[in-house]
């Protein structure tokens, strides 16, 4: 039986004991899952659980790597994608009651990248029903029933990415696949305590994955460290002919290379003086000490405003109309009256009403607002704050007050399909984890990512784990 | 005063406008539900008095035009988180709509033709070796 440390191990040590041999990937799922079938019922923080096949794929990469044909750092690592991509031949809900006997038969084209690399699809996590795109006002807006965090099980983990981000808290996999329309990485990582990574838009293909908003969707990496999703990224980032939406083959491609890391280091970071109004006093106190010791680590901090401007109510037109058109047959079939939570099932009938004249303005002011960001860039690296004013909710929470504060960061960084990461950098006296969050100039995930291992460095935050028996 | 004839529109006033507006909104083919009763003072939802007196009827109107079609389907406590979202969401426009913008303002998402080198990858042709496709032509 291995030790619970080893299950929270960060991919890159998971590595180097499978790679020597001195750790079976057939011993390594066995214990994650049975460590999943203990405690992934407990938080509500998976799907399904595939044990049949994520053996089989395990004693696959064990004779590989036998054989000598060890493919790279994720060979032979347990791993969990969130219940909206496409495995074929098993269930795929999309977190949904009408969609919860939907079956694909063919995969994702993100998982087909993690088999090619060796990595062992341990089970679906679960997620907020429909990624919450027709809205929803409590945790319990899932198919699974809320997911419970790890951290205090009174607490939810945030949304939609909900058993990404418990599974990672919970050891009970090497690494989670998320996803990010807006928020759906970075909030539940923060919740979490755990590393969250949302691409450029454009570089990780969304083919076989459920299409919400097709100009805001992100797929991306939640595991332990930056440096875990660096090499996460590295395999499923690029070009892909099945998603047109995809970058040109130069640009989405991305390589992992320590040796180019040590490169960027002396990063110019732009700390946020306007994204939040205000936190919430456990999170002032580490976003505060997290400030405090960046200029140790990076070239420059300097104060900076986000510009000013109706970008959330462009985003949020955006998001509503792109909807409309995902789920319009949903609404008007009137099917989605089988969705859990009440306001899912009437905020499908309000995005209909958006009109084509409106949609194409939100869309002008956003290549307004890609502009000006890119000009804010010119002067920094990575912009830096806190990835959310407020620490893990309670489960029972209204959602559509308690969470109800102006995310101007969010709506510009998905607007503009920026690259974000949020790292633990603290915890509240509740012991509930901060979250710090780096975003990037579109294109450059490279900074991003670079700038969360530099602040990981310096600090011990993501080696913190929960207490859970 | 310039505001006066904005911000002075009343309840009633707003109730008939909206009412009017619904009607005119629905084609007559999907209008199958009829409309709702226009809102009372005790409906209308917190923050529609931010609206502007035309935003405030056309937040209705889009109330109006969902529960024409869909209505049936709600119950008392739907009906107001529809009416909710229609005003939350004319807000959003409203302020969406006050941005300046030129004409030459374009919007972020561009068509991307595809073409047919993307459809079908070819392979380039063996050097002096004539295309197959201009063999074919006269």
């Amino acid at each position: 039986m291995l030790k619970e440390s080893i299950l929270y191990e960060s991919v890159g040590e998971l590595a180097k004991r499978i790679e020597t041999k001195q750790l079976s990937p057939v011993e390594l799922t066995e214990a994650y899952l049975e460590r999943s079938q203990q405690l992934g019922p407990q938080l509500n923080a998976y799907a399904r659980l595939m044990p049949v096949e994520a053996l089989d794929q395990a004693r696959a990469a064990e004779k590989d790597i036998h054989r000598g044909h060890y493919r790279g750092p994720l060979h032979g690592i347990p791993y969990a994608a969130k219940d909206l991509l496409a495995v074929k031949g098993v269930q795929t809900t999309w977190g949904a009651k009408p969609f919860a006997e939907q079956v694909f038969d063919y995969n994702a084209t993100v998982i087909e990248h993690l088999k090619n690399v060796g990595a062992v699809l341990l089970g679906k996590a679960a997620m907020i029903e429909l990624a919450g795109g027709l809205g929803y006002m409590y945790a319990s807006a899932s198919l699974q029933g809320e997911t419970k965090n790890p951290w205090d099980t009174s607490c939810w983990t945030c949304g939609s990415s909900s058993g990404s981000g418990a599974i990672v808290a919970a050891g009970l996999a090497g690494f989670a696949i998320g996803t990010e329309t807006w928020g759906s990485i970075v909030c539940p990582s923060a919740f979490c305590g755990v590393s969250g990574f949302r691409p450029t838009y454009g570089r990780v293909s969304r083919h076989g994955a459920m299409a919400l908003s097709y100009s805001l969707d992100k797929i991306g990496p939640m595991a332990r460290s930056a440096e875990d999703c660096t090499r996460i990224f590295a395999a499923i980032a690029g070009h892909d002919p099945l998603d047109r939406s995809t970058l040109a083959v130069d640009k989405a491609a991305f390589t992992f290379s320590p040796a180019a890391d040590l490169k960027r280091h002396g990063l110019h970071v732009g700390w946020l003086s306007n994204a939040w109004k205000d936190y919430e006093p456990g999170v002032g106190k580490a976003i505060q000490a997290a400030h405090k010791i960046l200029p140790r680590h990076f070239a420059s901090v300097r104060d900076v405003a986000l510009p000013e401007g109706p970008w959330e109510e462009a985003a949020g037109v955006i998001l509503q109309a792109e909807v409309a058109s995902s789920f319009g047959e949903l609404v008007r079939s009137g099917r989605v009256k089988e969705l859990h939570d009440p306001q899912g099932r009437v905020g499908g009938y309000v995005n209909l009403t958006v009109s084509g004249g409106d949609y194409t303005t939100a869309q002008r002011v956003r290549e307004i607002l890609q502009k000006k960001m890119d000009a804010l860039f010119e002067s920094y690296d990575v912009l830096a704050t806190a990835t959310l004013p407020a620490p893990a909710t309670p489960l029972t929470m209204n959602l559509a007050t308690g969470l109800a504060f102006p995310d101007p960061l969010g709506a510009i960084g998905n607007l503009c399909g920026l690259p974000a990461l949020s790292v633990p950098c603290g915890f509240t006296e509740k012991n509930l984890p901060v979250g710090l969050q780096f975003v990037g100039r579109a294109g450059d995930d490279a900074a991003v990512l670079e700038a969360g291992q530099s602040f990981q460095r310096a600090t011990q935050w993501h080696r913190k784990h929960p207490r859970l028996s | 005063m310039n505001e006066s004839k904005e911000q002075k529109i009343n309840r009633r006033e707003f109730a008939r406008k909206a009412a009017l507006l619904s009607a005119v909104m629905v084609p007559a083919g999907l209008a199958f539900e009829g409309p709702a009763a226009a809102a009372t003072d005790e409906q209308l939802p917190e923050g529609a008095e931010k609206l502007s007196a035309e935003g405030r009827v056309e937040a209705e109107a889009r109330f109006q035009q969902i529960m024409s079609q869909y209505g049936s389907r709600f119950d008392s406590e739907e009906q107001k988180r529809v009416r909710d979202g229609c005003y939350s969401l004319e807000g959003s426009l409203e302020r969406l709509r006050a941005f300046h913008l030129e004409n030459g303002d374009a919007p972020a998402v561009y068509l991307k033709p595809l073409l047919e080198r993307e459809k079908k990858p070819q392979s380039a042709p063996a050097a002096g070796a004539a295309p197959a496709a201009a063999a074919k032509k006269p």
